[in-house]
């Protein structure tokens, strides 16, 4: 079975997107395995790192994917050329893009689309909006294409993530050390809560745990974190391994950036080695702690 | 220099946090969905059944000679539309099933199970349970799956929590009226303050449930916090301060407060002003208590002429009620002249 991380947490900024960057990279450029992202927030910003994204004509502000790099506009007749993961809720097919990294293809956002999944409340339809991403996930071309699936979630705790924590066999919740995140992952619990009711034990869902992020040698961070190691049931809960803040973090998202992953910095460099070390931690949760042979 | 508090997840948060993370261990797969062949469900003979229509029937026609034919042609004419709306769109809610040897046994959805039958489906999603459910768990399960409805009252829930409760008594064969903190916490899955807020509430007067049946109190915490107050004053307070809008920082204050301080207030209020020469019978917005009143004074027998005046009152309509009570005092003091 294809494992499928996702990074979640309903409060803004806290590094779902970062996250899901630097995961999905360390999976397919230092394990080698065939990685699929997907963004499932309308902002776009996971699909914008590695694809052209283009405003949207008919809606201001939104986001669409670029042409496909196989779109034959002369033989492709029935298909304008443009895919994103929001066509699984339209009955629309799906063609991933490749990126320029090795092994690691993407499924981008489509702002508008994704804006209506999120906004449907009529009963069925929801219900249809939330078991959508598993479907798609669960079909037999994609299973037999992927090893790993890494989505990326807008801040929100609406259909959109709660498709993809349907989907998912794993979840991370990156968390700021500061007292508005406590929302975020209290938010998560619960989604990750109801989901675990309706799993079965062959295919659970598994708690990775909070990823403490962009953490500062500060008083307040260091009580907030200690705070959240100490909360009953909750300790078990948070990630051993922390995120500093960092520059450098930010800096390799730009488009000219280089080296462009953090993965091409050596071995030994600090902001790579303390992500890796997350990432590995990550990594043998998916696994069971099982040895996995790293193709590189 | 005070110590600065720079970090604290309030209590009630890190109660929530407490109890989600609990819950989902203890529930962990009890309301999974699979998928089943429709030829290994069976009904259970124990269970009392309203369709005279078997599987057998629904698999392969109602023999002509089946002394019951015309009633079953009727039931399957009746599942029609279930069974259109399956072909279209398979069924949205899953059926309940628990596990018996290789059958699976209906404890809910015999009308859904039949009505695939007929759609021509092979299989259909259920929930399946272990064992045989008793009526503890089937309520139990209802309440881990309806609790997160954010669509569902308090009164809704405490609905729910009664009956699951009287479940637990007649399981046990218990006698007593009153559950403990700790046997619903294990009940319900939930921590220790949690369950003590259901409890207070359970056990709270009628008043006060009044409402919350009317969606007036809406919040678990504040509805224990006023059900546990002591002073009668300060509980009247504390219910106009809530039914007013107060925040539960608000109520908590008040519920800090001494009781005789407020009493003192009140007094030094009442001997002002001018000389008092009537009797005020007192205000409540307590429906619950007007009715006590009104109910004990009919009791009387001394006062059995006048009842008839008070047969039908609605206790909907404040105004009503108020009139009521003022044809009550004017009655009694026709009585009393
Ligand atoms: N460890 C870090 N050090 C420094 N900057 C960081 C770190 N993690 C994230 N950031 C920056 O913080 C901002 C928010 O991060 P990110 O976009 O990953 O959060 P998000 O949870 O995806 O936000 P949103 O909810 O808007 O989708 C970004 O500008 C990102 O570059
Ligand atoms: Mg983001």
């Amino acid at each position: 079975m294809t494992k499928i991380v996702v990074n979640a947490t309903h409060k803004g900024g806290e590094g779902k997107t970062t996250n899901s960057i630097i995961l999905a990279e360390y999976i397919a450029l230092v394990l080698g395995l065939k990685t699929l992202i997907i963004d499932m927030d309308p902002q776009a910003n996971f699909s914008g790192r590695y694809i052209k994204m283009e405003y949207d004509p008919s809606y201001k502000g939104g986001k669409i994917p670029a042409l496909h790099p196989d779109y034959e506009p002369l033989v492709d007749k029935d298909w304008d050329g443009r895919s994103s993961i929001a066509n699984i809720f339209y009955g629309e097919e799906v063609v991933p893009y490749p990126t320029s990294i090795t092994n690691l293809d993407l499924l981008p956002a489509h702002s508008i689309k994704l804006q209506e999944a999120e906004a449907v409340t009529k009963n069925e339809v929801v219900e249809k909006v939330h078991l959508q991403l598993k479907r798609f996930l669960e079909l037999e071309d994609v299973q037999n294409t992927y090893d790993m699936v890494i989505i990326d979630t807008p801040p929100s705790k609406g259909p959109l993530t709660i498709a993809a924590i349907k989907a998912a066999s794993h979840i991370v919740i990156p968390a700021q050390m500061e007292q508005f995140s406590i929302e975020g992952i209290y938010g998560m619990l619960q989604l990750w809560k109801q989901e675990t009711y309706c799993r079965t034990p062959n295919n659970p869902i598994t708690l990775v745990g909070i990823l403490p992020n962009q953490v500062r040698d500060i008083k307040l961070h260091k009580q907030f974190l200690s705070g959240l190691r100490q909360g009953k049931g909750l300790g078990d809960y948070v990630m051993p391994h922390v995120i500093k803040k960092r520059a450098i973090y930010t800096e390799i998202l730009v488009e000219d950036a280089n080296p462009k992953s953090i993965f091409e910095l050596p071995a030994n460099n600090v902001a790579r080695n303390e992500y890796e070390t997350a990432c590995r931690y990550i990594m043998e949760k998916v696994n069971h702690g099982e040895e996995k042979g790293v193709r590189n | 220099m005070a110590k600065k508090k720079v970090f604290a997840i309030s209590n009630a948060l890190s109660n929530g946090i407490e109890e989600t993370i609990q819950a989902a261990h203890d529930y962990s797969g009890e309301l999974r969905v699979e998928v089943v062949p429709l030829k290994r469900i069976e009904v259970d003979p124990e269970n009392p059944r309203d369709l005279a229509l078997t599987f057998e029937d629904a698999n392969h026609g109602i023999s002509p000679t089946d002394p019951q034919y015309a009633r079953k042609e009727q039931e399957i004419e009746s599942l029609q539309s279930i069974a259109n709306s399956i072909k279209d769109q398979g069924i949205i809610n899953p059926i309940v099933v628990y596990k018996f040897g290789e059958k699976y046994r209906l404890v809910a959805g015999e009308r859904r199970t039949l009505a695939s039958i007929i759609a021509g489906k092979t299989d259909i999603q259920a929930k399946i349970l272990d064992s045989k459910p008793n009526d503890l768990k089937i309520r139990l399960l209802q309440w881990i799956e309806n609790v997160e409805r954010s669509d569902l009252s308090l009164w809704e829930r405490l609905n729910n929590l009664e009956k699951i409760v009287s479940a637990y008594f007649e399981k046990n064969n218990l006698s007593k009226k009153s559950i403990s903190v700790t046997e619903l916490s294990n009940l319900i899955g939930c921590t220790k303050p949690h369950a003590a807020n259901y409890k207070a509430v359970l056990d709270a007067d009628p008043g006060l449930k009044q409402y919350i049946s009317t969606n007036q109190i809406r919040s678990l915490e504040k509805a224990a916090l006023i059900a546990t107050i002591q002073t009668s004053d300060l509980k009247e307070h504390a219910l106009n301060e809530c039914l007013a809008g107060a925040n539960l920082k608000r109520l908590k204050a008040i519920a800090a407060q001494k009781p005789n301080k407020i009493a003192q207030i009140k007094k030094s209020v009442e001997s002002r002003g001018r000389q008092t020469t009537s009797v005020n019978l007192g205000i409540t917005k307590n429906v619950g208590v007007a009715q006590l009143v009104l109910d004990s004074i009919l009791k009387n027998n001394a006062l059995s002429p006048i009842a008839i005046h008070f047969k039908q009152v609605d206790w909907n309509d404040y105004r009503a009620i108020n009139n009521t009570f003022k044809q009550l005092v004017k009655k009694l003091e026709e009585l009393h002249t």
